[in-house]
This record gives structure tokens, C-alpha cells and sequence, in this order.
């Protein structure tokens, strides 16, 4: 009891000290309410730091590269009569629609990213399913080990694949050393080693949400089933599998979406010619130095994948809301 | 005045008009959009009262609590605690406490800490925290469990340190949110009496919430039945029982049958009623204030009902029926008994001896027969 | 049948081991005297030496330790503020523009996460002269920013879990806002707080996109110096460096869920 007492009038002395009552005194003064105050900080953060920066993205893919600092032009501009010029330049979206090599990326991405939720899907449903049906002590165990890897560095653990993949890697060592192979695979700078990254880096990511959809699963639903003579399988298939599709759904979209725009794993694991959008945007930034191609890229990358996925999900949400 | 009534005066003050009370509600209306959840009620309660409020949920009961305790403003009316306006006061600087229905425990604070924290925030000196902690929980005898967390203690225990929490700072009035709603049968039964018995130890004001009648009556000195955010009826739990004033209120409390008539004769000290569904002239033994012709129900209660072999003579409200179904229920037996009408009419006889040879079986054409004073005639 | 009741186990103990094989070979590899992965030169600590004597490398694990301290620490601040206000706060005129901010950045790929807030800092530097060039201060601010959704998801979680009656309780008992605060809401959401800030702690130490867009030069974080070094393939000092993260996050990870572990008894 002491603790408690000791612990409130040092947090009251901290609220009562002059700085405190000082702001609230001068905030009160402008119209600041305590509430209105702390609803603003957190908002005007998000405000200035993420909303703002995708107008000012959209502002410069509509502008000229320049070699200058910084490399693009002003879209507003005095000219000499005194009257304000709006140079819009759509050039850069132009550009993007002309350039097959830009579409490629944007379609490739998307390929890439799907087949491997499916893959991810595929793995995790059963390790989803055999975590949900164990008993619940084992049960915390393996979710521990599945959300464990994710705390180790991502990047590394997508480096230590390389050792794998490698000319003179470990599998290649495994296969010619059991005669199945004569000479190394090529698998590094692959699209296969692409894929493995991104399934290996994401598979949590489909896991946990099937794990809770699947646990709050009744076993009663399936016991009524097998008690009105549905084998295992056609239980599964007529009961677990439709019930679980809202996880199915959110596990797909965790991986679908950072998948699309992933830069890492086909910039370490990927070949050259595995050409994703996330890469093709930092080449144009970092190499070619284009930051209006570059925002125009990402502003496309926004509207044609992003935003329909944050559509439907929302929908999805408000879908979930209303049953 | 004799002792006798004296008496009668300051345990039911509410039925002395010189009587201040103690906690004044005046006209209370709470609005949501156009969904009314409480409409225009006004209540006085008496100190020292265990006042229920008794009625389905959504009728607007627990609303009226969160107003009394400050959650929630009223959209008009006031409330008065002890004579002063409690408009705008906070919920923390109000005089009342109350005990939530899932008891709200700080899970992260022992029994002990749980007790003390209104006192801590109230500032009490460490000394006399430790005395009042200590007195109460022996009055709610969880000594031994002064140092667990309330997750380590069974649901009767934590309802216990709910209960002790509230009453430390003694509030003029203790509001409970069905206080026992989450206990067992039994326990609940032992608990009703222990409650009984810290409020008139302790004499403060509680108001009760609670959607189980049994409950109302075994604890309350008035029970205040409420629908659809109106007080249907306030009064003593006899007088409810006995005199309730609607077919609402008849039905809500206990079990009871309702006919249907219409007033064919109407003297000073009776009335006489004709009733489709009972198949003849309800004759009731004083008189009853109605426009002729008037439609109303005549509500009557399973035990205040007998069934016979033989028709009883010299005697009035007697209707033929048949015996539809039979439950013993060990201290009594309840029949349904099909009327002419086809009215299923529910009696209860109670089980005087042990042989079973007064039940009556089922299908057994019989008479059932009431006194001209057992029903009760409402006028809605 | 009885082959048909061991297909789930295996495909289990298979993905097991394809989540955890990569790291475990980071471990033996770092201590493999030579360089090369298929050939074991025997056990040897000759890496975690090099490692040391690399001062690029420690100094940018001692940036980005830095770089994640604060931002985690300023993300839980505001994420948690965040929470409450969507969970707590009832309607206000700018809820559903915070609720969506806050959770955009859980599915904005980096790069565009790491554009935007470049172009926004080029800019204000432009406009207003801060903030002057690019560094600590700006990674500090962009990691926040992304760190913040995930605190806000974990926190808002668990305050939508929590019993909203033992916070009327203590403001029915004597508590005002703030004392409800701290008293009641702060030590039960408490867990969520940390593993709010732990999460958010390990995306910035791990975050290499946001981070090489707004960066300046002499601010390369941990990532970006591990990243330049292993586009050019297997460097073992890297398997080192893998293997202290690795080893420092188990053990503050078996320690975190002792601790709740014991709580719980």
C-alpha cells in the first residue's frame, strides 16, 4: 500500500510542477482542450510524417528531372510578368506506360507474389491446423517457435540462404555428393530462389492468422459432423475448410501485399533479369537517380495494388463487423 | 400515535408524507438518437433503503444506475443525492459507489491493495487505510486471502472483495449491478442474506439492480418494477406480488393467470365480470373503479387457485376443466388444466401429506374454484 | 491408415525445419574456420574477431542501437497514445483519417514508405531549412513513424480486450482521468507495452529500405553495412554478427517469457 501511495503523489508532483501547468494554462488559452490535445498528437505526427509525403510523391512525379539538387523541377513557378506558371508533366507516367520493361516489373511482381502466398498457404495450413488441434501447453510452445524466427534480423536470414543456394553451396554440395547431380544447379540469382525467400520470410505471416482463425474453430461442429457419419476428409473439407477462409483471406493479404513491393529478397536472392517493381524503384532512385520516374512509379505501385487491397480489406472488416 | 406505528413510520418512511428522501430522481429521461432507454422516471429513495430495481434487460435499469453513479448524464431531469444537485458532478467526486456486475477487480492489485485504492486516491493517511482495510475484510472474512491476486480467488470470494471496495469509503449510496448474478444457485441463496445483513450492520443506502424477482423480493424493503424505461410500479415486495397494478407487472413477477372480461355489474362491494376465456361471470368480492362496459383482466395466482373432484356448492367462480399435465414438483404440485375455452389455467396445490393419492391424473375432468378476494383486477 | 495419420507430423516437423535450418547454419558457419560453406576447417572464433576489429561495422551497430532505442521508445509513446484515443476516446471529427493512418503503414511497401518520407524531408529543407540534411535525426523520425502502427495494433488489441468496467470502477471509486491512467490502464496493458516497444525495437534495428532512403552519408546503419557486404555473397564475420543477434535476441526473448511465465503462477 505504501508503494502505491509513495508512486501517486510523485506522479502528481510531476503534473502539479510549473512546466506542466504552464502548458495547459497557455494551451487552454488558444482553445486546446486535454482531449483535443492528445488526439492531435498522435494525428498531427501521422499527418506531417505519412499523408503529407504522398502528396509531395504525387507533386514530383508530375515534375521535369534535373541534374540539380534537388534533381527535379518546380511546378509552380513566377515568370517574369508576375504570374504563376503550373508546369504539369505527365511525362513520367508516360514513360512508364511506354517502357514494356516497367509493366513487366508491375505484372512480375504480382506473379511472384501470388504464387508464393499460395506456396506460403499450402505449408502453413497444415502447421496451422496441427497447433490449433494440439493440446494448449504444446500449443504455446510451437507458436513460439513460429513467431521466434521472426524476431531475428530479416535480412540476415534471407542472406543465410545464399550459403544454400550457392554454386558451391550446401545443396549443391548435398547433390553431387550423392551422385544425383554431375554438375552444380544454378540456383542463386534465380526466380526459384526468389520464391523460397519470400515463402521462408512470410510463412509466419499465414500461420498465425490460420492458427487463431482455426483455433476458435468448435470441435463440436466436427464431432456433430462425424456423428452424422462424414469421414474425416469430407469433414474437413465441407466444415474446417469454409470456416476458416476469413484466416485464409487475412494470412493471404500479410503475405500478398509486402510481397509485391518486396526489394530484398530479389535483390540478394533474384537473378537480374527477376525484375520486381520494390527494385526497379530503388534502381531508378539509387542508380539513375530519376526521382520524378521514381515517384511516378510508386504513386502507380499505390494506386493499381495498394489501395484495392486496402479496399478489401476494409470491406472485409466491416463484412466481419456486421455478422 | 402508538409505539406500534411509530414504528411502521421510520422502518417504511415512504409512507410518511413528512418523510425527506434521501436520494431524489425528478423526471429522467435518457435519449440515444431517437431510441429513448429511459423515460421520464422519478423515484425517491429513503435512507437506509435496499431498494431493487427489478426488470428484463434493455428496460433501462442498469442505465439509471450508470446516471446515479455519473457514467452517463441524463438527457433531462435531475438527480438529487442527500439534497445536493449531482448535475455535472464526475463520476470520482460522487458520493456513491458502485459494485459492477463483472466486479471490475484491479487484476493487478491483491485483495488488500483492491480494498484500499479508494482511500489511497482519497489520500488517507497509511495508518488509517491499514485499520479500515483490515476491519472490512474481516467483515467479509477473506483474512486469508488479503495478499492473492483476484484471479487466484473463486467467483463468491472476488464478489466479497467487490462488495468490501465499495462500502470502504462508505458511500451514502452503494449502487450494485446484479450483484450476484454470476453466482451459483446455492451460493447465491447464502449470499443474499450476508448482503442483507452488512447493509443494516453498516446502514447505508443500496440500490439494487437485478433482473431475478426471487432475488428482489428476498432483498429489497421496496422493489421498483421497470419496462421499457418506465417504473412500472414501486412498492414493498407484498404489495407487488399481491396488488400488482398491471397485466406487466401481475406477470412479472411470479406466475399468474389472466382472463379476460368485461364488467357486466358493478356495486359498491363487488363487481361481477364476464369472461370469455374463463367460460362464466367472474365474481369479485369489492369494488373496483371502471367505466361500465370496461374491458379489463382479472389476474389471478396458481396458488390462490384449488382444483376438486366435486363441484363445491353455495360458492362463486367455479369453471369445469380437465387436467392437461401434471408436475410434482416434491413441496407442491402443478397442474394445467384445460378450460372449456381451451384456456390453459396454471394451479399449484402444495403437498400437505405424503401420500400421493390427492394428486389428480391427467385427463380427470375436475372443478377449479377461487375466492371472491384471491384475484386482483387490472385495468392494462 | 497408419501412414496416413503420420502425414501431418512430418509436413510439420519439414516446415520446422525449413524456418529454422537458415539460421542454425548461420550459427555452425560462423565458427567454421573456412571460408567456404561446404568445407568445415574446423571450429574457430576468427570471425567474431574480425568482426570487432571492423569499425564500420560497430559503428554502425552502435547508430543503429541508438537509431532503434529512440525511435521504438517515441513510436510506443505515440502509438499507445494512438490506441487510446481510437479505443477510448468514443467519436471525434478525425477518427477514421487517424485509424487509417495508423494503419497504412502496416501495408505500404517500404520503398514507397521510404520515398515519400525522403521526398517530404527534401522538401522541408527546401521550404523551411530543417531538417538540414539528412541522418540520424531523419531515420529516427521515418522509423517511428512505421514502428508506431505496429505498437498501435498490439496495444489497441489488448485495450479492446480489456475490461472497460475496472477503469469505471476506479474513476467510481475516487480516480480522475489521468489517475485512472496510470493507476489502472498503464499497469494492465503493461505486457502489450512491451512487446510493443520489443517489436518495434527489432524493425528499426532490422529495417534496411527506409533507412538507406533517408540516410545521409557517415549515417549507415547496421542493415545497410550487412547489406553491402553480402550483395557482394557469403562474408563469415557476417555469419558472426547474424550469430550475436541471433543469440542476444534468444536470450532476451527466454527471459521476457520467464518473466511472464512466472507472473502468471
Amino acid at each position: 500500500m505504501s508503494s502505491t501511495t509513495k508512486k501517486s503523489s510523485f506522479i502528481k508532483s510531476i503534473f502539479q510542477a510549473p512546466p506542466f501547468r504552464w502548458t495547459k494554462k497557455l494551451l487552454g488559452k488558444i482553445g486546446f482542450s486535454g482531449r483535443g490535445l492528445v488526439i492531435a498528437v498522435p494525428t498531427i505526427w501521422l499527418l506531417v510524417f505519412f499523408l503529407i509525403p504522398f502528396l509531395v510523391i504525387a507533386k514530383i512525379s508530375l515534375s521535369e528531372a534535373l541534374i540539380a539538387r534537388p534533381p527535379y523541377s518546380s511546378l509552380l513557378e513566377w515568370d517574369s510578368d508576375g504570374l504563376l506558371q503550373i508546369s504539369l508533366n505527365f511525362g513520367n507516367y508516360y514513360y512508364l506506360i511506354d517502357d514494356a520493361l516497367y509493366i513487366i516489373a508491375y505484372l512480375n511482381s504480382f506473379k511472384i507474389a501470388t504464387i508464393s502466398t499460395i506456396f506460403c498457404l499450402l505449408i502453413g495450413y497444415p502447421i496451422a491446423y496441427y497447433i490449433a488441434k494440439s493440446p494448449e501447453n504444446k500449443r504455446n510452445i510451437l507458436l513460439m517457435l513460429i513467431i521466434l524466427p521472426f524476431w531475428t534480423s530479416f535480412l540476415l536470414r534471407v542472406y543465410s540462404w545464399i550459403g544454400f543456394f550457392k554454386a558451391n553451396g550446401i545443396i549443391n554440395a548435398a547433390l553431387l555428393n550423392l551422385g544425383i547431380i554431375s554438375e552444380p544447379l544454378i540456383m542463386l540469382q534465380t526466380d526459384f530462389a526468389v520464391y523460397v525467400g519470400i515463402v521462408y520470410t512470410y510463412l509466419p505471416f499465414m500461420i498465425l492468422p490460420l492458427y487463431s482463425n482455426l483455433v476458435k474453430l468448435d470441435d463440436i461442429l466436427l464431432e456433430a459432423s462425424a456423428d452424422l457419419g462424414g469421414r474425416p476428409m469430407i469433414s474437413f473439407f465441407k466444415i474446417t475448410l469454409p470456416l476458416s477462409v476469413p484466416g485464409i483471406i487475412a494470412g493471404s493479404m500479410l503475405v500478398l501485399i509486402p510481397a509485391v513491393g518486396e526489394f530484398v529478397i530479389p535483390a540478394l536472392l533474384g537473378g537480374p533479369d527477376t525484375l520486381m517493381i520494390g527494385r526497379v524503384l530503388w534502381d531508378e532512385f539509387f542508380s539513375n537517380r530519376d526521382w520524378p520516374v521514381a515517384s511516378a512509379v510508386s504513386i502507380i505501385m499505390l494506386v493499381v495494388l495498394i489501395l484495392p487491397v486496402m479496399w478489401i480489406q476494409n470491406k472485409q472488416n466491416s463484412n466481419l463487423g456486421e455478422s | 400515535m402508538t409505539t406500534d406505528e411509530q414504528n411502521i413510520i421510520t422502518v417504511q418512511p415512504w409512507h410518511d408524507p413528512a418523510a425527506k428522501p434521501f436520494i431524489r430522481l425528478k423526471n429522467i429521461t435518457k435519449k440515444f438518437g431517437s431510441f429513448t432507454a429511459v423515460d421520464n422516471v422519478s423515484l425517491d429513495i429513503y435512507e437506509g433503503e435496499l431498494f431493487c430495481l427489478l426488470g428484463g434487460s434493455g428496460c433501462g435499469k442498469s442505465m439509471l444506475l450508470r446516471m446515479l453513479s455519473g457514467f452517463e448524464q441524463p438527457t433531462s431531469g435531475s438527480i438529487e443525492i442527500d439534497g445536493q444537485d449531482q448535475t455535472g458532478v464526475p463520476p470520482y467526486l460522487r458520493e456513491t459507489n458502485m459494485m459492477f456486475q463483472s466486479y471490475a477487480l484491479f487484476p493487478h492489485m491483491n485483495v488488500e491493495k483492491n480494498i484500499a485504492y479508494p482511500l489511497v486516491r482519497a489520500g488517507y493517511k497509511k495508518v488509517e487505510i491499514n485499520q479500515r482495510v483490515e476491519e472490512i475484510i474481516d467483515m467479509v472474512q477473506l483474512n486469508q486471502f488479503a495478499k492473492r491476486k483476484p484471479s487466484q480467488l473463486s467467483g463468491g470470494q472476488q464478489q466479497r472483495v467487490a462488495l468490501a471496495r465499495s462500502l470502504i469509503k462508505r458511500p451514502k449510496l452503494l449502487l450494485l449491478d446484479e450483484p450476484l448474478g454470476a453466482l451459483d444457485k446455492k451460493l447465491r441463496e447464502e449470499t443474499q442474506f450476508e448482503l442483507m445483513k452488512i447493509q443494516k450492520q453498516l446502514g447505508i443506502t443500496f440500490l439494487v439492480v437485478t433482473h431475478d424477482q426471487e432475488e428482489a423480493m428476498t432483498l429489497a424493503t421496496r422493489i421498483g418494477v421497470m419496462t421499457a424505461g418506465q417504473i412500472k410500479q414501486i412498492g414493498g415486495p407484498q404489495e407487488v406480488y399481491e396488488y400488482p397494478n398491471s397485466k406487466f407487472v401481475s406477470e412479472f413477477i411470479g406466475s399468474v393467470n389472466l382472463f379476460e372480461g368485461r364488467v357486466t355489474e358493478d356495486t359498491e362491494n363487488h363487481v361481477l365480470i364476464s369472461s370469455k376465456q374463463a367460460g362464466c361471470d367472474i365474481f369479485v368480492g369489492h369494488g373496483v373503479s371502471c367505466a361500465p362496459n370496461q374491458k379489463l383482466w382479472i389476474a389471478i395466482r396458481p396458488e390462490k387457485m384449488n382444483i376438486s373432484a366435486n363441484r363445491l356448492e353455495g360458492k362463486n367462480n367455479i369453471i369445469n376443466a380437465i387436467i392437461d399435465e401434471v408436475a410434482y414438483m416434491g413441496n407442491m404440485t402443478v397442474y394445467h388444466v384445460k378450460l372449456n375455452s381451451g384456456m390453459i389455467v396454471k394451479i399449484t396445490s402444495p403437498n400437505f401429506s405424503r401420500q400421493n393419492s390427492e394428486i389428480f391424473q391427467e385427463g380427470k375432468t375436475v372443478y377449479i374454484n377461487w375466492a371472491d378476494n384471491a384475484g386482483v383486477v387490472v385495468p392494462s | 491408415m497408419k501412414t496416413k495419420r503420420y502425414i501431418l507430423p512430418i509436413t510439420v516437423v519439414l516446415g520446422f525445419t525449413f524456418l529454422y535450418a537458415p539460421i542454425v547454419s548461420l550459427v555452425i558457419y560462423s565458427f567454421n574456420a573456412s571460408k567456404l560453406v561446404t568445407v568445415w576447417g574446423g571450429f574457430s572464433i576468427k570471425w567474431y574477431a574480425h568482426l570487432f576489429e571492423d569499425d564500420q561495422v560497430m559503428h554502425a551497430a552502435w547508430l543503429s542501437l541508438k537509431i532503434a532505442f529512440i525511435s521504438s521508445t517515441l513510436a510506443l509513446i505515440l502509438g499507445t497514445i494512438a490506441s487510446l484515443v481510437l479505443v477510448r476516446f468514443g467519436k471525434f471529427r478525425f477518427k477514421s483519417l487517424l485509424s487509417g493512418m495508423i494503419s497504412a503503414p502496416l501495408v505500404m511497401p517500404e520503398v514507397i514508405t521510404g520515398l515519400s518520407l525522403l521526398l517530404l524531408f527534401v522538401s522541408m529543407e527546401l521550404l523551411f531549412g530543417w531538417p538540414a540534411g539528412r541522418g540520424i535525426v531523419t531515420i529516427i523520425i521515418a522509423h517511428t513513424t512505421f514502428c508506431m502502427a505496429f505498437v498501435a495494433v498490439i496495444v489497441q488489441s489488448r485495450l479492446s480486450d480489456m475490461d472497460e468496467s475496472i477503469e469505471e470502477a476506479a474513476q467510481d471509486l475516487g480516480a480522475s482521468s489521468l489517475w485512472v491512467f496510470f493507476d489502472i490502464t498503464l499497469p494492465v496493458i503493461a505486457p502489450a507495452l512491451v512487446s510493443g516497444w520489443l517489436l518495434a525495437f527489432t524493425l528499426s534495428l532490422d529495417d534496411l529500405v527506409i533507412a538507406s532512403f533517408v540516410s545521409g552519408p557517415g549515417s549507415s546503419t547496421l542493415p545497410m553495412v550487412i547489406f553491402s557486404k553480402v550483395r557482394l555473397g557469403v562474408s563469415p564475420d557476417v555469419n558472426a554478427l547474424a550469430t550475436l543477434m541471433i543469440g542476444i535476441i534468444a536470450i532476451a526473448i527466454i527471459g521476457a517469457s520467464f518473466l511472464m511465465f512466472q507472473k502468471k503462477k
